[in-house]
Formats: C-alpha cells, structure tokens, sequence
C-alpha cells in the first residue's frame, strides 16, 4: 500500500516536473533570445540599416503615389488627395456646426428659455469619502 | 488481494491520465479552430458608457455609475494616441475603469479614436491646447464640478503633463501618470532606431502622412523579437485551458490592433523629445508656451513597472524630480507595460493604490 501511493505520487511529481522544466526551458530561451537579438538591434549598424530601409520604402511609396494620382486622374476618378481634401472639409463643416452649436446652448442657458424636456441621467451624490474617514 | 488492488492502481492511474489527455486534446482541436476562424471572441471595453461629447475621431465617454455615492471629484483617463483605449477597460472582472466605478469613482475617459489621412497635421498642440480643455469643459458640464482629476497612461500621460504644465491655473486637482516617459535618453531602442545620423522623419511624413499601424506594430515587436514566437508555444501548450485562451486573445488582439499615429505629432515627438529630449530640459514649446513641469504644483503620482520595455524605468523614473509639486508620490510595481494596468498584477497592486491615493485627494 505504502509502495503504491509512493508511486502514484512519484507519477504525478514526475508529470508535474516535466512540465515546470519544460516551461522554464522555453521562458529562460526566450529571455535569452531576446537579450542575444536586442544586443545586435541596438547597434549603429542596425541603425544605419533600419534607417536605409525607412528611407527606401519612403521612396517607393512616394513613386507609387505619384503613380497612382497620375492614373487616376487619366482615368477621371478621385485620387486620395482628393479624398483628404474632401475629409478636411467635412471636418471644417462639422467645426463650424460645434461652434454654432455651443454658441446657441450658450445664447440659451443665459437667456433662462425653457427648452425641449429631456432625460436628466440619475447621477449618485457627490458626497463619497475615503474608506479611512469613514 | 493486496496484490490484486495494487496492481490495479496504475492501470486506473494510466487510464485517468489518457482520458484526461484526450479531453484536453480535444479541447486543444475545438480552441485552436475558434482561434482560426476567430469564433467566440472575448468581448473587450465592456463597461457600460455614454458619450457626451465628439469631435472629429475623439469620443468623451462618461461610464455608468457603479456605486451609490461618488467622490466629488471625476477622473478623466487619457489614453496613448497609439493604441486602443480599452485596455485599461479590459473584460469583465479584468477592466481598471470598472474598479474605480466600482471604488466610488465618477470616471471618464478621452479616446482619441482611430486618426485619418485628413488627421496628419494634428499636432501636440491640438491635442494640448484643444482637444483635451474641450473635453475638460465637457466633463465640468456633466458633473457640476470645477474639479477634476487626470489619469494618463503612457503617451497620455505625457499629454496630462503638457496639459497641466501649460494650464497651472487649470482646476486640475490630481495627476495619475503610469508608464510616461519623460527622459527619451532612456527609451532603448527606440532611441538608437530614430538616431538622426539615419532616420530622416521628414521625408517618412512627407511621404506616408501617417505613420501606418503596421510599422507601429513591427517596431514594438522588434523590441522582442521572440515573445510573438514564445506566446504561440504557449498557447498550443495551453490550448486546452480556456482561461488561458480567453487571457491570451484578449492580449493578442490588443496588441495586433495597432493605430496610425498622426504624421505632425510623430514629426514632433521625434524632433523634440526623441532627439531633443525637451519635455526633460523644460524647453518644449507649445503653440508660444513653454512646457515646464516645474509649473506643476498639484499631487502627482507616477506609476512605473520595473520590466517595460516600451516605456523604460530609466525613461519614467525622473519624472517626480520634474514636477514642482509637494503632494507627489511614485510606485514601482513589477511587471512590464501592460501589465501595469491590466492584468493580475494590476488588479492586486497599481488600482487599489490609485484608488487610495485618489480616494483622499478627491473629497
């Protein structure tokens, strides 16, 4: 009996270490990788070549865009310039629509006129102190 | 008999352990096809809220009241401009904004929203001198009270601390920054990558507007290369746990879903305080005001976690010997990034000291 339980103890302790040295295998491999590449990303030339590579795809970029206005406008559609412009303009109309908006609730409130019912939200009192005071 | 019994135990045991491995087998299959197929995702920003106030891609949000009596002075979150603001709202049980309702807490929260093409020319300016004093008004508008509290997480809290330098007068009662880095001289990596000898910011705007939300992503997976690959080990090992799964798409869909920063605020941010380290020097000027924190006099705290990697301990630590006020104290807690604000480590250590803190500083 004692052999027995000793031994299925032993079973789940073994099952158990294995799986805890697993995971504080793969835990210490991945600190220690990421130590081994972020001493080589740190270094000048890793930023000499991130940089090139920024600068690089800067400039494919710009040639595709150049590109796609060209034909886009050759074929008579909106280019994404085109679209900007269209976004700042709404977004100059909704501006103007706050301003008149917080103008008038401002002309309201001053004028004590009684407007539209709407729902007040029920709010809890601002009365709370902390747990120490109480 | 004995013998009999004894001889029986590790067979039951043998089939105990290969009936156990087939559920999990099969719970590891059921798991990774939801995965795959993205079915059943964990719903996340959960809290109930309202919006009351917009204005291009923000949103003002006013969560519902959890408690029958609140402090009388609200806490505004302000989030990082480069990520999804529902981390600090996280999941049932797991969400920053649902314990401090839940402590008494009038909260809000500014979510910068997901910036468009139309966006890139924001800058730090707008978002200091505009956006968040609107939204600011908002608040006292809602609640009655001139008062309010701030708590910025991250790039949020270097725009609380814009805020409160450049609006000493301001009735901003409280400050709460975590993971802000104020010494760029710090920032690792990020740092040696934007080193002007190679890193031309003016021709990347110039040419991209926005910064994409894919090089935002690579750039803070270089910074560890194998969590991406260690995670997924993980995750096949841990496939037949459902509380691991839920924990791990939650993480992996916040960190996947990355944002455009806005191109003019990105030029900023290099120029003068990556290369220039101005938010340290006191000379970073905005729109004519010079952002000096000495001009900060109300109580502080600074949260920083011991292990980010994205917001260096070296990068936030002098941020209270910055400040001009008398009331300010900092908490170290271990954890990385995230971790600070969401997660286990969170729950047990960073809100109750925030609640706490802001508990008697908000009456």
């Amino acid at each position: 009996m004692p052999a027995t339980n000793g031994s299925s103890s032993s079973t789940d302790s073994a099952t158990g270490d294995a799986a805890q040295l697993w995971r504080a295998w793969l835990s210490e491999t991945e600190r220690q990788l990421n130590g081994f590449f972020g001493e080589i990303l740190g270094t000048d030339e890793f930023a000499r070549l991130s940089g090139g590579f920024v600068d690089g795809y800067a400039v494919i970029q710009r040639a595709l865009n150049q590109q796609m206005e060209r034909y886009l406008n050759t074929f008579n559609l909106p280019t994404h310039s085109d679209i900007i412009e269209l976004g700042e303009r709404m977004n100059n109309i909704e501006e103007r629509l706050a301003s008149l908006e917080a103008t008038i609730r401002s002309i309201v409130e001053q004028s004590g006129m009684e407007t539209t019912a709407r729902v007040t939200p029920i709010r809890p009192s601002r009365t709370r102190r902390p747990r120490s005071e109480a | 008999m004995a013998t009999v019994r004894q001889s029986h135990r590790p067979v039951e045991q043998i089939l105990e352990t290969a009936q156990e491995e087939a559920q999990r087998t099969r719970e590891r299959i059921r798991k990774g096809i939801d995965i795959l197929l993205a079915r059943d995702e964990p719903p996340v920003g959960v809290t109930p809220k309202d919006i009351v106030y917009s204005r291009g891609t923000l949103k003002l949000y006013h969560y519902r009241p959890m408690a029958d009596t609140v402090y009388r002075v609200p806490v505004v979150f302000v989030m990082s401009l480069v990520s999804k603001p529902w981390i600090l709202d996280l999941t049932f049980g797991q969400s920053f904004i649902q314990y401090m309702l839940a402590q008494g807490f009038d909260v809000f929260m500014i979510d910068w929203g997901i910036p468009r093409p139309e966006d890139s020319h924001l800058r730090f300016e707008d978002y200091v001198q505009d956006f968040m004093p609107r939204s600011f008004e908002h608040v006292q508008r809602e609640t009655g009270e001139q008062d309010f509290s701030i708590l910025g997480y991250c790039m949020g809290g270097m725009l609380a601390l814009m805020y409160a330098a450049t609006n000493p007068d301001a009735p901003l009662k409280n400050l709460v920054t975590a993971a802000t880095p104020v010494d760029m001289n710090g920032m690792g990596l990020f740092k040696k990558w934007t080193n002007p000898k190679y890193f031309d910011v003016d021709r990347l705007i110039d040419t991209v507007g926005n910064i994409p939300p894919e090089m935002m992503l690579r750039s803070f997976e270089l910074l560890r290369p194998m969590d991406r690959w260690g995670g997924y080990i993980r995750l096949i090992d841990n496939l037949w746990d459902p509380m691991f799964v839920y924990g791990f798409r939650i993480m992996y869909k916040w960190t996947n879903e990355q944002i455009p920063f806005p191109g003019e605020t990105y030029r900023q941010f290099i120029k003068d305080l990556m290369w220039e380290n101005k938010l340290m020097t006191g000379q970073m000027n905005l729109g004519g005001k010079l952002v000096d924190l000495k001009n900060i006099k109300i109580p502080v705290l600074n949260a920083m976690a011991q292990h980010d990697h994205i917001a260096p301990y070296d990068a936030t630590s002098p941020l209270l010997s910055l400040v001009g006020s008398e009331d300010k104290e900092e908490i170290v807690v271990k954890g990385g990034h995230v971790s600070l604000v969401a997660g286990k480590n969170a729950i047990g250590r960073l809100w109750p000291k925030v609640a706490d803190w802001l508990s008697h500083r908000s009456v």
